[in-house]
């Protein structure tokens, strides 16, 4: 027993003298930690400033995200992590005293140049919003919304097949193929997120970034968006911002971690959850306060 | 080192249940600590209480290692640990398990000295027992050591004394054989030598499982199965 | 401290049952006071309701109803001055009037003198000549025969029957006189008075005569009026708070828009009136008394209303259905039309129903376009002279006949059912379109 209180006290005298963090206050941060540059990516951000009116909320962000891959974002909150997903499809736009500096490329072509279509780029780049929004419309309309306003289909046995097409991809069509003239606000939460996603699907986009799309959910509603964004990765490029540790761990393959507007870490997912390298990185996934 | 700060998380509770599992672990380290050094000097000094005390003493680090493990499985299941945390988990259950088998090879050495005494001889003139019986124990406490102050370094230091305590085990377990054939009837003595010494390299190559998985815990990188040189370059890069 | 604050609380929870029972006594006073005061309120508001609509049906009431009188009409050439019954020009010219008078005189035998004469056919309504004239020239086969016809019978007969005009007062202080009072009676015994619905109260324009006057000239009028209104305060209104919520920028000149459309909604009404007669009828030369200025004029009074209610509609939309529409790549206009709009929908036409029910009972501007007059016709146009419905109510509470007072509350009572529908209207406008989300 006395071996035992050797030890103990030998812990906690080393956890008083412990040697300096490498970033103890972001006044001296020295950049991102890790791969935020991929080989193949479908959008990549490169210096990207936000400010709003003189607050700065995302500062010098560069990030790639990969062809078929799910990155997610975590950090606490009020970190830019949801900032910085919305100018990815110029969401921001509509935000008066919102600024956006640096380049954002989508397949190499950057999406804030001057006579940049953002219609055209919201078809390519679809979003998912953190509270399901379904229109007061039936659930058909829902789905033929995107696809009608952007003239995608000409005929009416086209477009019944992209919106069968799209809820089979969201896993709703088995749930719902009967009520297809219903008003989608009957729908449940979870049903109506996955009516939300497959919305976005109906545009056939290239990339679907997903604003905590879980966070009004409960558990079972969360497993099967979570199991969905796993069929969906197989297709499309996902970006998902969440607050859940626990669901970035479980969905993506790439991590990003954001901090006060600067993005302080990115990795493979496995190793931000096992072994993260930044001290910050470190206190939020293990819950401490920094 | 810097992220190892397990009395940090927002929740308390957490704080005390990782503290509690660590308390525990060094509670058990020291007993099996306690348990080495007795065999060693059961075996040394032909005592024969003392040995059965060391064999008696199993039965309390086994329900030890049952306790930790169900700790450390209430942590994982309420409290998902990750990162260093997780880490942590991971490695207090590794190292239970190989404290547990470290008892069990004491309480192996306790059980040949009674058979020693049994045959009324000491192990006398193996001076390779001795030494090695000390290595194994400073290992033991080395990598006890390294857990608690989460010091990589003194971890890879265990690995090295692992490598001498091979090396030297093999040198005595040839001399043992030459003993053998030179006078066979010493033979069943030499044999309880042989486990006993047996015995001992097994504690060692725990408490290098031990080291290895501080080095695990503190560094994130998985150290088993890699040659010596390859682990120590990894540890200096940090 | 902590230990000591600890020390506090414990110490709090050893007298905490006591306190609370006290204090929660004087709460549930306090609450029953609070509930006594909106009770008494609310009593006060329907007292005065009660009194105002029973003042209003106690007297209008017996505006629905009227007395009509049976005449042996003779339709003699002689007296009616006709020798061809197929001269539309004479049938149309024709002495009804001695007709109306030989009629009386014929049941009255014994009546002589031009005093007695003009007091007997006082008690038949002007009206009643008229009557004969359609009757006549309707069937033109009926010249030298006889009839028996109901008449509008006069105000005083009227409101003597309705016992108004009381019996018992001495003949000086009483509109009908004995001689009067003894033809009424004969007419009453020999059952040819009676009393009937009041159908020309519902479809006569304005008269002089208290028994022919009607609101249905008002009631066109008003009709003209609002359709000017909404036709032009609907669109302008929503085309306003769409463009000022969704597509202005948000700055100086649009916050002075706001602050100024605010402030026209509390402008008085009259100022309104002011500024069309002063701009529609002297500047542009627009009829007077016409509805399409009423229209006009009451546009103007309505828009902010419109305005500001269609404002908090659209803002009520929740902005998570303009996220989704855009981040599916709708344009702004398509965000506004497919989705916006339709939602603000049942707020919008809440707001505009009130609007036009404000526009229904307004007065004032009203009366400085001139659209007081004394117009009989019923208008044919958004043109053509006319009043509306709460001007009449203005002009009859004005007119000196005894008769009249009812008619005024009668008019009120029209008014209140049409906003009364209008209201529901709005209610049922909003129930149907309204969707949730």
């Amino acid at each position: 027993m006395t071996l035992s209180n050797q030890y103990t006290e030998s812990m906690d005298d080393n956890a008083i003298s412990k040697p300096e963090s490498r970033h103890p206050v972001l006044e001296n941060w020295d950049g991102t930690v890790g791969q935020a540059l991929v080989e193949e990516p479908r959008m990549s951000a490169r210096s990207v400033d936000v400010f709003y009116g003189d607050t700065q909320a995302i500062d010098n962000v560069s990030l790639d995200i990969g062809k078929n891959e799910v990155l997610a974002m975590i950090g606490p909150s009020g970190c830019g992590k949801s900032t910085f997903l919305r100018t990815l499809n110029r969401m921001n736009d509509s935000i008066d005293i919102c600024r956006v500096e640096g380049d954002i490329l989508l397949d190499g072509e950057d999406i804030y140049k001057k006579h940049m279509d953002v219609v055209a780029l919201r078809a390519k780049v679809g979003m998912v919003f953190q509270k399901p929004n379904p229109f007061p419309k039936s659930i058909y309309d829902n789905v033929a919304y995107g696809p009608r306003i952007h003239g995608l289909v000409s005929r009416r046995t086209e477009l019944d097949e992209v919106v069968e097409t799209a809820l089979r991809k969201a896993g709703l069509w088995d749930e719902i193929k009967d009520r297809l003239d219903k008003p989608a606000t009957g729908l449940s939460g979870g049903q109506q997120q996955r009516l939300c996603i497959a919305r976005t699907i109906a545009i056939s986009p290239e990339v679907i970034l997903m604003d905590e799309p879980c966070s009004a959910l409960d558990p079972i509603a969360t497993a099967r968006i979570e199991e969905l964004i796993a069929e969906l990765s197989q297709n499309y490029t996902i970006a998902i911002v969440t607050h859940s540790m626990q669901q970035a761990a479980r969905v993506s393959q790439r991590t990003a971690y954001f901090h006060l507007g600067k993005l302080i870490e990115v990795g493979e997912t496995d190793h931000i959850f096992t072994s993260p390298s930044h001290k910050l990185t470190e206190d939020y996934i293990t819950g401490r306060f920094g | 080192m810097d992220k190892m700060q397990f009395d940090k998380h927002t929740s308390t509770q957490f704080n005390a249940e990782l503290e509690e599992a660590r308390k525990n672990l060094m509670q058990m380290g020291g007993l099996v600590e306690q348990q080495v050094e007795d065999a060693i000097k059961a075996l040394m000094d032909m005592d024969t209480a003392l040995a059965q005390r060391v064999i008696e003493t199993d039965q309390t680090v086994n329900s030890m290692e049952i306790d930790i493990d169900e700790e450390c499985t209430r942590i994982l299941a309420r409290r998902h640990p990750a990162a260093s945390d997780l880490r942590f988990v991971i490695a207090v259950t590794k190292a239970v398990n190989d404290l547990e088998r470290i008892g069990d090879e004491a309480s192996k050495v306790a059980s040949h000295t009674l058979e020693l005494a049994d045959t009324g001889s000491g192990p006398q003139g193996y001076v390779e027992l001795r030494h090695i019986g000390e290595q194994v124990r400073l290992m033991v406490q080395h990598s006890l050591d390294a857990f608690a102050r989460l010091d990589a370094d003194s971890a890879l230091n265990v690995l090295h004394q692992d490598k001498a305590v091979d090396l030297e085990y093999g040198t005595a377990i040839r001399s043992l054989i030459t003993t053998m054939m030179e006078d066979p009837r010493s033979i069943s003595r030499a044999l309880n030598v042989m486990w006993s010494l047996r015995s001992m390299e097994r504690i060692g190559d725990h408490a290098r499982n031990v080291a290895e998985s501080v080095i695990f815990l503190v560094q994130g990188k998985d150290v088993r199965h890699k040659a010596l040189e390859q682990v120590a370059a990894q540890v200096k890069k940090g | 401290m902590t230990e000591q604050k600890l020390d506090a609380i414990e110490r709090l929870a050893s007298v905490k049952q006591d306190r609370l029972n006290a204090k929660l006594k004087s709460r549930y006073a306090r609450e029953r006071r609070f509930q006594a005061y909106g009770i008494a309120s609310i009593a006060a508001g329907l007292g005065f309701l009660v009194i105002l609509l029973t003042t209003i049906f106690s007297q209008g009431l017996s505006a629905f109803w009227t007395t009509y009188v049976e005449l042996e009409v003779t339709y003699d050439p002689q007296v009616l001055y006709i020798d061809d019954a197929t001269d539309a020009d004479q049938l149309r010219l024709a002495d009804y009037g001695g007709v109306v008078r030989e009629a009386l005189l014929s049941r009255f035998p014994d009546v002589s003198g031009r005093q007695a004469t003009r007091e007997l056919t006082s008690l038949v309504s002007n009206s009643a000549e008229y009557r004969v004239r359609e009757r006549l020239i309707a069937n033109p086969e009926l010249l030298g025969q006889s009839e028996r016809l109901w008449v509008l019978a006069d105000d005083d007969l009227d409101l003597l029957r309705k016992g108004i005009i009381d019996r018992e007062l001495p003949e000086s202080e009483r509109r009908i006189s004995d001689q009067e009072l003894s033809w009424i009676d004969s007419w009453n015994e020999a059952g040819e008075l009676k009393r009937r619905f009041n159908t020309v109260f519902f479809t006569n324009g304005d008269s002089r005569d208290p028994e022919t006057a009607g609101i249905w000239g008002a009631v066109v009028g008003s009709f003209y009026t609002l359709v000017v209104t909404l036709l032009l305060s609907f669109p302008i209104g929503v085309a306003a708070a769409i463009y000022l919520e969704e597509f202005a920028p948000k700055n100086r000149l649009t916050d002075i828009i706001e602050v100024n459309i605010n402030n026209l909604a509390a402008v008085p009404s009259i100022v309104f009136g002011l500024l069309g007669l002063a701009v529609f009828i002297n500047f542009f030369g627009l009829p007077r008394s016409a509805p399409v200025v009423g229209g006009l004029v009451l546009t103007l009074m309505t828009l902010p209303t419109i305005i500001i209610s269609a404002r908090s509609a659209i803002r009520a939309v929740p902005p998570s259905i303009r996220e989704a529409a855009t981040g599916l790549g709708a344009s702004k206009m398509q965000v506004t039309l497919h989705h916006v709009l339709p939602l603000a929908m049942p707020g919008m036409l809440t707001g505009t129903i009130i609007g036009m029910a404000q526009a229904l009972g307004e007065t004032a501007p009203l009366l400085m376009i001139g659209m007081v007059a004394f117009i009989v016709d019923i208008p044919g146009g958004f043109t053509d002279p006319s009043t509306v419905l709460p001007v009449q109510v203005y002009l009859w509470s004005d007119s000196p006949e005894r008769a009249f007072i009812a008619k005024t509350s009668g008019a009120i009572m029209v008014l209140l059912g049409f906003l009364a529908v209008m209201n529901l209207l709005a209610v049922f406008l909003r129930k149907k379109f309204e969707r949730r989300w």
